[in-house]
């Protein structure tokens, strides 16, 4: 493919590249199997991880949640019950007057719905009283609704075409992935967290060695932490207020023999040496039998240490028959790890290796949400039930099926998703800000949303560890796409390959496991469990048993897995250093699929690649033929992966598809990433999503609240392969300047541009801002009336202007100010209900919305759209456009994190032009470029020269020049050439003021730019003479309220080293909140003026004798109020001055 | 004082000339002459563009600015702009439009009333004076038979409908560029290339060779016969050094010299098709004549006679 896009405009050179191909070659080429990544994301798609998650949990997840609690039955009665037997999520629908109707997602952006589907169950109850029973079923009963991810397998939009899309109101570009609640689209992002279930081997605050393990299964969720002080091992559990020995609970759990737990702990002397303190502590307390060392316990805990050591103690372990004796050999593996990382320190593990993270994504934190909920509703419906039963109703046929169809679950989780507050309870889970609103600022903004990883530390937390980019990140997450400020590092995104897993049935793996030759923990004595020549085998963190021959095992396992005998996202890590063989299929892993390697040598051959782009192969054939296979971050340890093909050693066991995707989606919409300095990336990754451009195909049917769009966006032409999959090149988002690299009229210094105003003029950097004005009609108050719109009166000709006889503004009336756009009116009485003729002659007042915008800007009413909100008030919006050309101090920036504000705007005349009549659309100061290193915005002007000469888009692809997803510079130099241009890219140029020449050679070709959203429109702001806050009398804050410029506390600063007295009294009292008050000269108080009496009063004193006038500023007179009302009494003191 | 004056007589030839393009030498003059020239045919060479759209209907996907932007940049026959007022000088009119002397009316109704889309170009704005209508750049490109439907302002979907007023006015590209007559506007001081012939005869045909091809423009060859370096295009030179720097590696400086003559210049004028080029050349002589006039007649002139001297007296015709 990369080859064939070459050979578009030059065949000479096509030639050339051939007979040198086939010269060189000895051998055969590399296969390109760049292919593949489209193909990929065309089967996985952008946002698949969502997608898959939320499919897991409507597929298999909400059923396994109704499994486990399917039952409801009476206390009372026991013998009443309702039984769940089957659940399943319904096609999105919406009930209107008891009608129900399909849902589009659309539909509900515009109307303020959220776009759910019936939770629909079938059940199986008993009906009626003590004699007369019967054994009812019903099917496809609701007992809630679910909001729908889009695109999911429950939404209609799923498997959809482009026209189909288009006639739901869609855009086909938009992955999909979110929600849409209440009318905003919310995305649930990716949560990252510690693994749960695996031991860590850590130092906690004091620097002591610690082994810790979170348990979570279905039932419970505990931590256990082993920590060593002082050479004694301790437990540390929350339920347990002080750190035991470990050896008491070890005894505790059965192992009475000293013995038997060093040869639990291996036969090494070194590690029977370390345990040695711990066994004479135990020795000292005089614990030697179980019952003893419960005793022990009990005493800490009230009796409740049996169930304490069986429940909640190492909770991932499954206890049978109260047989302890796994969780004794969990202990003990424990134990010998922290022993290995005493001896040698590299066994301690790392909290941010990617290996020991986990994603957890929308599907598992709503299956937590709806297990909640579904358990409360459970309880509630019991509750019901028994109540029914008890009050002994007449009606001995009470239906308990009618009982369930109650709101809980739709408003638990519609609330959960619009708040973002995951507040469970149940699972002691109390986050907030999970949920955040996908801002359609741009459309990669938006495709950002749904790559972000949220971590799960408070960011405030000043350790460079967790920020610091991990090795292991690589091809997982983006090295390039964190924002700045205090959520470096901690916040990432995906790469553009990665998959996160789901979880996959265990049940299976296990026996699968046993049958290749594990040999069951139950059946090894202590001692035999870490024979040399054998090692552990750990399934999702629980220990299976050994094995003896690990690679030929892990090798049976992987063959099985390329086969597809067992999920292709199953990992299988063999740990030398540990000795453990690791098999994972839980999900929340990261993994991303790479091209499978025997000695060296790539399974996937030419042909391959050739059916491939025939159609007559796809992705997931690859997988099934075991060309290609993914692999999770451990299993990356156990393979030697090669960057390209033609750098195979015999050892190679995987080869990348392709080096650019290391990156993510933002940061691929970078030309040649690998040329410039790595923060220029960083800052572009966090620009690109404010630039203005097209949000979607439906971006003008759309109601946003907010929206900025760009007249005539263009696509780059300099393009990489990311921008060509995500679809940037037909939602662009920014435009082809010709720019010229020279300094020029000294408005241009600190990164300021200067711009060609004839460019202007033709509309470049032309954008629309379309805001949301709506107002809800209240259908009806207490008083049974309900607010009207009426037909402009005439009272105010010039502010009812652009009212239509309907009341509303008509679409295309350009709005001033003031502007009347809904003439409403409310009743004058609310309250209590009124009879009919009452209402009949209530009275109105005006409540009238009008526009509040800034003097002088002429907006014109876009759209008005009416609908009905969930209570069945009417809900009025209309759009206001405005459309605004670059003006001073707009911002712009080229895809290198080069950010400049327009500094001026000049004449065409008056700019520099070159021979041919090239004229610049901007000129940028060359000294943007020595400290900021971004070279490849310079092999993009010269790659964008080459690319409008000779007709072609070329190419920047991060890494991209080997395998010709990046043209060469010397390439482009050629082609710039061919064209007349100097191989440079530097232009003779005269000015166009004199028409002398200029007496360098100017660097100038097109350059993608953007325009930001931070436009001064918005931010200008001034003011004399404004509001004032009431209670302090000083002037307003923010340019929203018209507010002040404040003279803060380093501008005073300033002015007293300076010495301007009277300046500051001015700006601090006179021009803030100046004051008369009366002061008692006697006793210091404030007194006050009697208006009446004409004189001043001191009400301390009861008397006007002593009373001075000054003034004082109204905050100060403020607080010595407020201190009186505390009872102390601060007291004036006043002298001449 | 010495009466000296400085006066020149330059001199143009015309080298090329179709409807929208022309290309010309200018002798015998300098820098500033040759750039006001061009600064003027660029800014203020008046045309008429369309300034005022009155939108009646418009159901089309672009909004009520987007379209009257587009149509404001659509270039209209100018030729009597030279002689049109503009709206703000008129004495006949408000300045709304409905005089003949500064503006000219068009209309533009739109319906779409198949399943195809329907273009709607340039060509389906109906002017109300004839000699101000849209440029038709198949008659400029000699080229009838081809269906270019010209300038593309909105398309229209079934059931969508355009229906819109329109006021040109005269104006220049100094207030807006949509009033700019030209596209391409430029100039470039001649080369004047020196072959040290005695140097080049003693060069092997390797060396003369790599001199040859050092140039990213072809501005030399080798005579097939005399085997010499010659000149065979001294304007295709872009004054990009690089034949210089190239004897100079080869350390043969002053082989080659090459010079840019002061006083010539070589215009190339491509216009929007709103005014013909070689008007437009005209044009901006006569423009440039009124401003030179109104800067003699002011009275600033006079009184800064004593500080200008004889160039005073020069600009007055002296």
């Amino acid at each position: 493919m990369g080859a064939e896009s070459l050979a578009g405009g030059e065949p000479s050179t096509v030639e050339q590249l051939i007979d040198r191909q086939k010269l060189a070659a000895p051998i055969k080429t590399a296969v390109d199997k760049f292919q593949l990544v489209p193909e990929f994301l065309k089967v996985r798609g952008l946002v698949k991880q969502h997608l898959d998650s939320f499919n897991y949990f409507v597929n298999i997840g909400i059923k396994k949640i109704v499994r486990a609690n399917d039952r409801i039955a009476s206390t009372v009665d026991p013998s009443i019950y309702i039984r769940f037997k089957d659940v399943r999520i319904g096609t999105p629908t919406v009930v209107v007057d008891g009608v129900s109707d399909k849902l589009a997602p659309h539909t509900c952006r515009l109307s303020d719905m959220t776009y759910t589907a019936p939770i629909l169950v079938d059940i199986e109850y008993i009906q009626g009283s003590n004699d007369q029973k019967y054994r009812r079923e019903k099917r496809d009963i609701s007992i809630g609704r679910m909001p729908v991810m889009l695109r999911s397998q429950c939404c209609v939009l799923y498997g959809k075409d482009e026209a189909e899309l288009a006639k739901l109101g869609e855009c086909p570009l938009d992955p999909g992935g979110y929600f849409v609640v209440k009318g905003t689209e919310k995305v649930i992002l990716i949560q990252e967290q510690l693994s749960k279930n695996r031991i860590i081997i850590d130092t906690d605050k004091k620097g002591n060695l610690t082994a810790s393990v979170m348990s979570s299964t279905e039932a419970t969720k505990s931590k256990t932490v082993i920590v060593m002080e002082k050479g004694k091992m301790y437990l540390s559990l929350n339920q347990f207020t002080t750190k035991i020995p470990i050896m008491v609970v070890m005894k505790a759990m059965g192992i009475e023999s000293d013995q038997e737990v060093v040869q639990m702990l291996g036969r090494d002397p070194r590690y029977s040496a370390l345990l040695l303190p711990s066994l004479e502590e135990c020795a000292s307390l005089d614990i030697f039998t179980q019952e003893k060392a419960l005793k022990y316990l009990d005493n800490k805990k009230d009796g409740r240490a049996l169930s304490i050591l069986r429940d909640i103690f190492l909770a991932n372990v499954p206890v049978h028959n109260n047989n302890l004796r796994p969780k004794c050999i969990y202990v003990a593996v424990m134990l010998r790890r922290m022993m290995e990382a005493i001896l040698n320190k590299d066994a301690m593990d790392d909290k941010d290796y990617v290996g020991n993270k986990r994603l957890e994504l929308s599907g598992q934190l709503i299956s937590l949400l709806f297990e909640d909920l579904f358990k409360t509703m459970i309880t509630e419906v019991e509750r019901q039930i028994d109540y029914g039963l008890t009050k002994k109703v007449r009606s001995s046929q009470s239906d308990p099926s009618q009982y369930l169809l109650r709101d809980s679950i739709s408003n638990g989780l519609e609330r959960a998703l619009s708040t973002g507050n995951w507040d469970v309870k149940r699972f002691r889970m109390n986050r907030k800000g999970v949920t955040q609103v996908l801002a359609r600022l741009s459309f990669i903004g938006s495709l950002g949303y749904l790559t972000k990883i949220m971590p799960q530390f408070e960011k405030s937390r000043k350790v460079s560890g967790p920020r610091a980019l991990q090795p292991s990140q690589w091809g997982m997450l983006c090295p390039c796409d964190t924002p700045e400020g205090e959520a470096c590092g901690l916040v990432k995104n995906l790469a553009l390959m990665t998959h996160v897993t789901t979880d996959e049935e265990d049940g299976p793996l296990i026996s699968l496991c046993y049958c290749l030759g594990v040999e069951d923990l139950e059946l090894l004595s202590g001692e035999e469990l870490h024979t040399p020549n054998s090692f552990l085998v750990m399934f999702n963190g629980l220990i299976l048993g050994k094995h003896r021959r690990p690679q030929h095992f892990a090798h049976a396992m992987r063959k099985l897995r390329r086969a597809c005998k067992i999920g292709e996202f199953v990992s299988i890590f063999v740990n030398e250093k540990q000795r453990v063989v690791y098999i994972a299929s839980d999900g929340g892993r990261v993994c991303r699929p790479l091209v499978i390697a025997d000695k060296g040598i790539s399974r996937v051959k030419e042909h391959h690649m050739k059916e491939l782009l025939d159609g007559v192969r796809t992705f997931d054939d690859f997988l099934r033929e075991g060309l290609i296979e993914y692999l999770d971050v451990n299993e990356e340890n156990n393979a030697l992966i090669s960057l390209y093909e033609g750098e195979t050693t015999p050892e190679t066991t995987h080869i990348e598809i392709e080096p650019f995707t290391i990156l993510g989606v933002i940061a691929g919409l970078i030309p040649y990433p690998h040329h410039n300095q790595s923060p220029r990336n960083t800052y572009q990754c966090a620009m690109g999503k404010q630039a203005m451009g097209n949000i979607a195909y439906n971006q003008l049917c759309r109601m946003d609240t907010l929206l900025y769009l760009l007249v005539y966006p263009q696509r780059p032409l300099l393009t990489t392969r990311t921008i060509e999959l995500v679809g940037y090149d037909k939602l662009g988002a920014g435009q082809n300047a010709t720019v010229a690299v020279m300094s020029y009229s000294g408005y241009d210094i600190e990164d300021a541009i200067v711009m060609n105003k004839s460019s202007l003029d033709r509309g470049f950097g032309r954008c629309i801002v379309m805001k949301k004005a709506s107002c809800i009609m209240n259908r009806r108050y207490d008083s049974g009336a309900s607010d009207r719109i009426v037909r402009p009166r005439g009272l105010d000709k010039d502010r009812e202007r652009i009212l239509d006889v309907d009341g509303l503004a008509a679409p295309g009336q350009i709005i001033r100010p003031n502007d009347i756009y809904i003439n409403k009116e409310s009743p004058t009485e609310t309250r209590d209900h009124k009879s009919a003729e009452a209402l009949a002659d209530m009275k109105y007042r005006p409540s009238m919305q009008s526009h509040k915008g800034p003097e002088g800007e002429s907006c014109v009413v876009d759209r008005v759209a009416l609908s009905t909100d969930k209570n069945n008030n009417m809900c009025i919006k209309l759009i206001i456009r405005h459309t605004r050309r670059p003006e001073l101090g707009d911002k712009f920036s080229s895809r290198h994190g080069q950010k400049g504000v327009c500094g001026t705007i000049i004449q065409q005349e008056d700019f520099p032009f070159s021979e041919r009549g090239i004229c610049p659309d901007l000129i940028m100061n060359p000294h943007g470029f020595p400290s900021r290193m971004t070279v490849g915005k310079m092999i993009e002007l010269l790659g964008s020269k080459a690319g409008v000469s000779c007709g072609r888009f070329h190419y920047g692809s991060a890494f991209g020049e080997p395998s010709g997803h990046a043209d060469k510079v010397d390439a482009i130099s050629e082609t710039l050439v061919r064209h007349g241009f100097s191989y440079n890219g530097k232009d003779m140029i005269y000015s166009g003021i004199t028409g002398c020449p200029l007496q360098a050679y100017i660097f100038m070709g097109p350059i993608y730019y953007q325009k930001l959203k931070h436009m001064v429109l918005d931010k200008m702001h001034a003011r004399g003479m404004g509001p004032r806050v009431m209670l302090t009398r000083q002037p307003t804050e923010g340019r929203a309220r018209n507010g002040g410029l404040r003279v803060g506390e380093m501008e005073r600063d300033c002015l007293i080293a300076y010495g301007a007295s009277m300046l500051i009294f001015e700006r601090l009292m006179l021009s803030s909140d100046p004051f008369e008050v009366q002061v008692c000269e006697a006793c210091g108080l404030l007194g006050y003026y009697n208006h009446k009496l004409r004189s001043a009063f001191c009400s301390t004193c009861k008397n006007g004798d002593n009373i001075a006038t000054m003034k004082l500023p109204y905050a100060c007179k403020l607080l010595i109020q407020e201190l009186q009302s505390m009872n102390i009494v601060p007291r004036l003191k006043l002298q001449e001055a | 004082m010495e009466e000296r004056s400085y006066q020149r007589k330059p001199v143009v030839k015309i080298r090329e000339m179709k409807d929208d393009y022309m290309k010309f030498e200018l002798r015998n003059t300098d820098a500033s002459v040759a750039n006001a020239l061009r600064r003027v045919m660029i800014a203020e060479v008046p045309t008429v563009a369309i300034d005022l759209v009155e939108i009646e209907v418009n159901s089309s996907v672009l909004n009520d600015e987007f379209i009257a932007h587009r149509l404001g940049l659509i270039p209209l026959t100018s030729e009597r702009a030279m002689s049109m007022r503009f709206s703000r000088d008129c004495d006949a009119c408000d300045g709304d439009g409905q005089c003949e002397y500064c503006s000219v009316e068009f209309h533009l109704r739109a319906k779409c009333v198949v399943d195809q889309t329907l273009d709607v170009t340039s060509k389906d704005l109906l002017s109300s004076d004839h000699t101000v209508v849209p440029v038709d750049f198949n008659e400029i490109a000699g080229d009838e038979t081809s269906e270019q439907k010209g300038v593309m302002i909105v398309k229209l979907r079934r059931g969508q409908e355009l229906r819109l007023r329109a006021i040109a006015r005269k104006g220049i590209g100094k207030d807006h560029a949509k009033w700019s007559p030209a596209a391409t506007v430029t100039f470039m001081y001649e080369p004047e290339i020196n072959i040290n012939e005695d140097m080049m005869a003693r060069l092997s045909l390797e060396d003369k060779q790599s001199i040859v091809e050092s140039s990213p423009t072809k501005v030399f060859d080798i005579d097939p016969t005399t085997q010499q370096v010659v000149v065979v295009d001294a304007e295709a030179y872009t004054y990009d050094d690089e034949v210089i720097k190239k004897l100079e590696s080869m350390g043969k400086t002053g082989l080659i010299d090459i010079k840019a003559k002061e006083d010539s210049f070589i215009f190339t004028v491509e216009t929007t098709g709103a005014v013909k080029a070689s008007q437009l050349v005209l044009n901006a002589i006569e423009i440039l004549k009124q401003k030179l006039d109104a800067v003699r007649l002011s009275d600033d002139t006079v009184e800064a006679d004593d500080q200008f001297g004889e160039l005073g007296a020069h600009m007055r015709g002296g």
